[in-house]
């Protein structure tokens, strides 16, 4: 059987899938990146392999998304490396064809990806600033002595959210505490941060953006009830969250890989190769470029991050 | 004679055929500073204040690369070009704010304030009486090049009209030539997009006469008359290409104002505003940049 692999390597978590031809998830997996995104990536083949072990499939194509989409794409020698706007709505409109807006929180950034069709008409990313994203939540968890993982209960077993000013994560940060200070209930204070994600997001990132439905909220923080309710008391309309939703992205990665597929096989025992990397300092100008050097059993297979002629852009 | 230094940024992009055409008339031996590196911006952070906007940053790196290799160094003083607007504050302080972040520098000047009845033409002659020429000798050379500068103009608007009917992707990239033509900045865009077969239409090159009535469609008052040509170069293009960068300086006032005034009024058009920092990587602009190619021309299906 003909299958296609997806992964999306993001900067809290890795997430990979198998597909079969009709776009179907035959395997997947979900690990914690744990800033190591080669030994991550390496975890993730072993858990599908695993999974697939007792199925006849042959993989004929690799995709990559998420930050370490390059990296991680060269490494396995990916026929589609593509950014996560574009492999997240095709993962979408693979399972929701008829999707109009899709929220997106994850651990470092946060998007909104608008469709029409069947085809993004317009996106946007969190500029220079992490505000309201999952590393917030968890952070603030930690500062509550909370699993953030418990989040979403505790908050919606709350009738009156405080107020928490939700414009900077800085000053979200210490109004938090100074409402812990006050003496506000635990619980309220949670579902306070929930609602000051959702209306952060759509303060910042959705800014004037027009928000119809269908709705899918995915990401990380999606996983996050608490968040979800939020998003549709602000929005005063239903938002989907699907059990898959985390993994939308490495199967907007597969099928990509699908539709770019050389019909080369890819081999499990890649990942019994040793990859090196490591960031050079070129001093060749005074540019000094930073270049990224990957080693695949001590040999130099790529190289990136040089700005001379081609620009690292290019690359 | 003296040798003078024309550092590569900000007002070089308006000027620089302008300048050159005026010195060379004049037989005056001028240098140039080198492409902008990350070691120029460094050595402008060094002199700068933290709010200054990137282009500044750089423009003071180029100064100091370029210093020991001239007796004076050009910054005009422009305050307003149109009688009722005004430029970028930073383009009424530059000669002080370098006079005093370089003292032992020594600055050429001229200043242009059509607001209070300084015109270029005198700006110039006064320009070529700190040189030692006559008012008749400074008239004459700043007529050859204004005309330069005209034929220098009409050619960057016939290039545009040209461009506008290829049948390749088209993209305007909008942003203070300043912004555009640095290599640390709008280069790395540029070789982006020309690498993935791209048009790029600049909105330098949107024909002069038609920015005032263009403007008129987004804001009928636009007090800065810089980013008057990036509003009217988006009316005027926005309808011929396939999708328009905003590509700005963080943190710049004027743009702050009129990237917003695009935003809200682009209707159906696509825009994707890139933000430019001295920070490090590319990767957050590749992002954003590989994803807006993807949503062009029919977009990515499943």
């Amino acid at each position: 059987m003909k299958a296609y692999l997806g992964i999306d390597i993001g900067s809290i978590s890795t997430k990979g899938v198998i597909i079969d031809e009709e776009n179907r998830i035959l395997a997947s997996s979900y690990l914690w990146t744990e800033g190591n995104p080669i030994q991550a990536v390496k975890n993730v083949l072993n858990e599908l392999e695993k999974k697939v072990k007792d199925k006849d499939i042959k993989i004929l194509g690799v995709g990559t998304t998420g930050s370490a989409r390059k990296l991680i794409g060269t490494m396995l020698g990916a026929c589609s490396i593509k950014n996560e706007i574009t492999a997240h709505a095709i993962g979408t409109l693979s399972k929701y064809p008829s999707v109009r807006t899709i929220l997106e929180i994850g651990g470092q950034d946060s998007k909104i990806i608008l469709l029409e069709d069947g085809i993004v008409t317009d996106y946007a990313m969190n500029t220079l600033c992490a505000a309201g994203t999952g590393s917030f939540l968890s952070s603030q968890a930690k500062r509550l002595g909370i699993d953030v993982k418990d989040f979403g209960p505790i908050a919606l077993t709350s009738k009156h959210p405080t107020n928490i000013a939700a414009r900077c994560t800085v000053f979200a940060e210490s109004d938090l505490v100074h409402k812990i200070q006050m003496g506000y209930e635990k619980k309220d204070i949670i579902a306070g941060l929930c609602y000051s994600v959702a209306s952060n997001y759509l303060n910042n990132v959705a800014k004037g953006k027009k928000i119809v439905g269908q709705i899918l909220f995915q990401g990380g923080v999606s996983k996050n009830i608490g968040v979800k309710k939020a998003f549709e008391d602000l929005l005063k309309t239903e938002v989907l969250v699907d059990a898959d939703g985390h993994l939308m992205g490495a199967l907007g990665s597969a099928i990509l890989a699908k539709k770019n597929s050389k019909n080369e096989v890819f081999a499990f025992s890649l990942k019994n190769s040793k990859f090196e990397t490591a960031g050079i300092e070129c001093k060749g100008c005074p540019n000094h470029c930073e270049v990224i050097v990957i080693k695949k059993d001590g040999r130099k297979i790529d190289s990136w991050g040089n700005r001379c002629e081609k620009g690292s852009l290019i690359h | 004679m003296k040798t003078i230094g024309l550092p590569k940024a900000l007002l070089y992009y308006h000027y620089h055929i302008l300048w050159k055409t005026f010195f060379d008339a004049l037989k005056v031996p001028y240098v140039e500073s080198k492409k902008t590196t990350r070691e120029m911006l460094e050595k402008g952070k060094e002199k700068c204040i933290d709010e200054t906007c990137l282009s500044m940053k750089i423009f003071l790196g180029h100064i100091a690369s370029i210093k020991n290799q001239c007796d004076c160094i050009l910054i005009p003083r422009i305050y307003s070009i149109e009688k009722k607007e005004q430029v970028c504050t930073n383009f009424n302080a530059l000669y002080d704010l370098v006079r005093n972040v370089y003292p032992k520098v020594s600055i050429i000047n001229y200043n242009v304030d059509v607001k209070h009845h300084h015109s270029e033409e005198n700006g110039f002659i006064h320009l070529g009486k700190q040189l030692g020429f006559s008012k008749k000798e400074s008239k004459n050379a700043y007529k050859i090049a204004k005309k330069k500068e005209k034929e220098h103009n009409q050619l960057l608007e016939e290039q545009g009209r040209k461009k506008m009917h290829s049948k390749k992707t088209k993209i305007l990239l909008l942003g203070h030539p300043y912004n555009l033509e640095d290599d640390l900045i709008g280069k790395r865009i540029i070789s982006y997009l020309k690498d993935k077969d791209i048009e790029i239409i600049y909105s330098y090159e949107v024909p002069k006469e038609k920015v005032n009535t263009c403007v008129q469609k987004i804001s009928p008052k636009v007090h800065w008359t810089m980013n008057k040509e990036l509003l009217a170069s988006f009316i005027y293009f926005k309808d011929h290409v396939d999708g328009t960068i905003l590509l700005t300086a963080f943190p710049c006032g004027p743009d702050s104002l009129t990237n917003e005034m695009i935003l809200r009024k682009k209707g159906k058009n696509k825009v994707l505003l890139l933000t430019f920092e001295d920070l490090n990587s590319d990767v957050a602009i590749l992002t954003r940049l590989e994803s807006f190619l993807d949503m062009l021309k029919g977009g990515i299906h499943l």
